[in-house]
């Protein structure tokens, strides 16, 4: 009995090793990391005078994002650097970056962290301002081009009071991302003039986005663009999750022109215009997946790239994506343009929000900062380019620079078709409108992001849902300290100016 | 009892005559584990005591201030914060009376099989050792409106009337999503529980209900039963204390959206001081919840004592 009971333990053992082997060397699965991309020598880089075999630990979020510190690794152990990666979940960056430097742990050289946060972590002198080791000699090795930064990048999210502290390494931006082959089917485009009178197009204006999606929003056994559909099929989808739904509410709501703030803090979350930006976001819903309201990041890409939906607002990353065959359904088919506008006075205007972003600093108290530094420099600048043209990381471009080499992105059928996703681009970053990113951005978004998702979730109607942001978000600046709240805010609308973001 | 009384006079007497046996082997070989527990637990609960009457933003950089009892006044009225813990109290109460029940069921037809029962409840208990993060993580797929295979399931039995429900985003329904997470992950726990219940009955007990001419019925709720109250009691209190902190399914599966009908107050807490740093709110309101959980466990106890003395049953 006991010599079975073993016999069937072994055998169970060894079916259980095949098992584990068979999926382990299955096709597609590798045990090795990824390959770099190729190096493509844009810019024009040297190495630092040898450091003395110094260890940087870098933190950021988990994932592909920090695959740039794999792909040069070799650079950085030829200037004596050992880089050390700290992988934190995308949602735990924050709050394990400030944990740390509350705690004055220093346990990290080279922060990654979402420029938002900007505000929290210069103003409370957690990071280490840049402008002197950027302006250091020979300019090969040390100067990261600042020049070539796209400007909302440069003057919104690297600098602080007038100082640079951290640098991008992640130019994120929505852009609209639609069906091209759907916008350019002839039977489509007679059946929209049939019905509204006009040219089938992307849409231009926020009206436009509900009109073209309520004709594009189609059930199972009904046609689209000829073929007979096995699923229903939507017109739009939307990022209705918690977390960053409040963003393509701004979409809506900055074209306007209105801030989040006047000058004197007091909220213009809840004006006229703001409220029905809220209701068109309300409305889009109708022509959206009935699971809309979960959608985030992931959900939202899927719907467009396995041909679920007609056009989408997303990060730039997506069309990337789209281009890939090993994840797409709809290779070739992607069209990109203006995130849409609002008409005021015969002109429309655009805004596209800048949600996440990532950006790299000094830290305070790192004990290596000119290391330190080079090593975020070198992936912020030096070989910039190539982290952004890849598909191994989700990176997007942020210079100027990378916006004129569409040969690098070779993801894209050929030059052509990269060079259309570049120039959608280029329009898109243009109309680049920032996060909050005085310090308690982290309670203010939330707020809003609450009460936009409570007007989609019809817990609240829009008027009521912005004006409970309004007083929630009286409430937080008196918490934080009203006058130098203020204070900040009035140093953050310079930037704003700089950029003729507001008068 | 006696000894007792004299001893510890004397212990007392005998330190204060002479300090220096403190340092005596015995007593030094308790020290570490009386550091460690002051250490661990007396320490930061003083701390956290100490905070609740506190303002700390850490995102400004201002230092503590003493606020007397507004963290209190202020939890006490923010709706948000009572929202949180009525979802919780949903989840608790419906979740947790559904393990307890689904449990208590699975386990007595478990009990009823002879055979295959170890390997039965070995792969029933497969769900609990998933960590809550990936349950989540799985039961997002499960729920997926166009790819999940739950509205699959729908269609094709409902021959394609019932699809694309969205389980997750709609406002009536994502709660009861959540819970039936947990609900998944955690019945198995019962289950083992109650079956360990069942099986401490002595066979001479099921035996004399027999004879005594009891249906199989009666012998469950009049024998069984009662026999296993004090084990079911003490299961859901557990799972009753540990469905009170549900955040990892709540965070993978819908960031307490849409709106806030899926927010509990773990996952309000962990909002306040992990992504607002704002110390001496999340003290107050860790502070009230600790209050609601020692209350409801007295209640428990209380209950479980009294079972066990007769009176209940």
């Amino acid at each position: 009995m006991k010599r079975r009971s073993r016999t069937y333990r072994v055998a169970l053992g060894v079916v259980a090793l095949g098992v584990a082997l068979a999926v382990i060397l299955a096709p597609g699965w590798s045990l090795a990391g990824p390959a770099a991309p190729k190096l493509l020598n844009a810019v024009k880089w040297d190495y630092p005078p040898k450091f003395n075999n110094v260890t940087v630990t870098v933190v950021g979020d988990a994932g592909h994002n920090l695959k740039p510190y794999e792909f040069w690794k070799d650079h950085f152990a030829k200037a004596g650097i050992t880089v050390k990666i700290v992988e934190i979940p995308f949602e735990g960056v924050y709050e394990k970056e400030k944990t740390e430097f509350v705690a004055g742990t220093g346990a990290f050289d080279v922060v990654t962290f979402y420029p938002a946060f900007i505000g929290d972590f210069a103003s409370n002198g957690y990071l280490e301002p840049l402008d002197t080791l950027m302006n250091k000699q020979p300019a090969s090795v040390w100067n990261p081009n600042q020049a070539d930064v796209l400007p909302p990048f440069r003057e919104l999210y690297n600098k602080w009071g007038g100082k640079t502290y951290a640098l991008t390494i992640d130019g994120d931006v929505l852009i609209m991302i639609y069906r091209k082959d759907l916008f350019e089917d002839a039977g489509e485009k007679a059946a929209f003039r049939a019905k509204y009178n006009k040219d089938l197009r992307p849409p231009e204006t926020w009206d436009d986005w509900l009109q073209v999606g309520a004709f594009f929003t189609r059930k199972k056994g009904q046609k689209l663009a000829g073929k007979v559909l096995e699923r229903d099929f939507y017109g739009s989808a939307e990022f209705a999750k918690r977390g960053f739904s409040f963003a393509w509410f701004v979409d809506r709501w900055a074209a306007t022109g209105e801030l989040y703030f006047d000058q004197n803090m007091v909220p213009r979350v809840n004006s006229p215009a703001a409220v029905n930006a809220l209701q068109n976001f309300v409305d889009s819903l109708k022509n959206a997946p009935p699971d809309v309201r979960g959608y985030g990041y992931d959900e939202l890409r899927d719907a467009l790239i396995k041909g679920n939906v007609a056009m989408v607002v997303q990060w730039t990353d997506v069309p990337k994506k789209g281009a890939d065959p090993s994840e797409s359904q709809v290779v070739g088919k992607l069209g990109v343009g203006r995130v849409p506008g609002l008409s005021i006075g015969g002109r429309v205007n655009h805004r596209a929000m800048m949600p996440v972003g990532r950006v790299v600093a000094v830290a305070a108290s790192s004990k290596n900062k000119d290391a330190a530094y080079w090593v975020a420099k070198h992936v912020a600048y030096d070989t910039s380019l190539e982290n952004v043209s890849t598909f191994l990381t989700g990176l997007d471009s942020y210079r100027a620079s990378h916006l004129a080499h569409p040969e690098a992105y070779t993801m894209f059928k050929n030059a052509a078709e990269a060079r259309v996703y570049l120039d959608g681009l280029k329009v898109a970053l243009a109309d680049g409108y920032p996060e909050i990113f005085i310090p308690g951005a982290a309670q203010y978004e939330d707020a809003l992001d609450l009460h936009v998702n409570k007007a989609l979730a019809g817990q609240e109607t829009p008027k009521q849902a912005l004006d409970a942001v309004a007083q929630e978000w009286n409430a937080i600046t008196q918490r934080l300290g009203q006058q130098k709240q203020v204070e900040l805010w009035r140093q953050a609308l310079k930037s704003y100016q700089a950029l003729g973001l507001v008068k | 009892m006696a000894t007792k009384a004299r001893r510890q006079p004397l212990v007392v007497e005998a330190v204060r005559k002479k300090p220096w046996r403190l340092l005596r082997p015995p007593v030094l070989m308790a020290f570490p584990a009386v550091a460690v527990l002051l250490g661990i637990t007396i320490f930061p609960l003083l701390y956290v005591l100490r905070l609740t009457v506190v303002s700390w933003e850490l995102t400004t950089g201002f230092p503590a201030q003493f606020v007397g009892l507004q963290n209190f006044v202020r939890a006490l009225t923010d709706p948000r914060f009572w929202n949180a813990m009525k979802n919780t109290g949903t989840l608790v109460v419906a979740g947790v009376g559904l393990q307890a029940v689904l449990g208590t069921g699975l386990a007595l037809e478990l009990n009823r099989i002879r055979r295959s029962r170890t390997l039965l409840m070995s792969l029933l208990l497969i769900p609990t050792m998933i960590a809550p993060v990936i349950a989540g993580f799985q039961f997002r797929m499960i729920y997926h409106d166009q790819f999940g295979p739950l509205n699959y399931l729908f269609e094709v039995i409902t021959g394609g009337r019932f699809r694309g429900y969205a389980w997750l985003a709609s406002p009536p329904v994502a709660l009861w999503a959540v819970m039936w997470t947990d609900v998944w992950q955690w019945t198995p726990f019962m289950a083992v529980l109650v079956l360990a219940g069942l099986q401490a009955i002595p066979s001479e007990l099921l035996e004399a209900a027999e004879v005594d001419g009891a249906t199989g019925s009666q012998t469950v709720w009049r024998v069984v039963l009662p026999i296993l109250l004090p084990v079911i009691t003490i299961g859901t209190l557990i799972r009753l204390m540990d469905t009170f902190k549900l955040f990892d399914i709540v965070y993978q599966l819908t960031g307490g959206g849409p709106g806030n009908v899926t927010e509990t107050i773990a996952y309000y807490t962990y909002l306040q001081g992990f992504k607002f740093f704002s110390l001496g709110y999340t003290a107050a309101m860790a502070f009230l919840q600790l209050i609601v959980i020692t209350i409801v466990a007295q209640r428990f106890l209380h209950y479980q004592e009294r079972v066990r003395g007769g009176v209940a049953v």
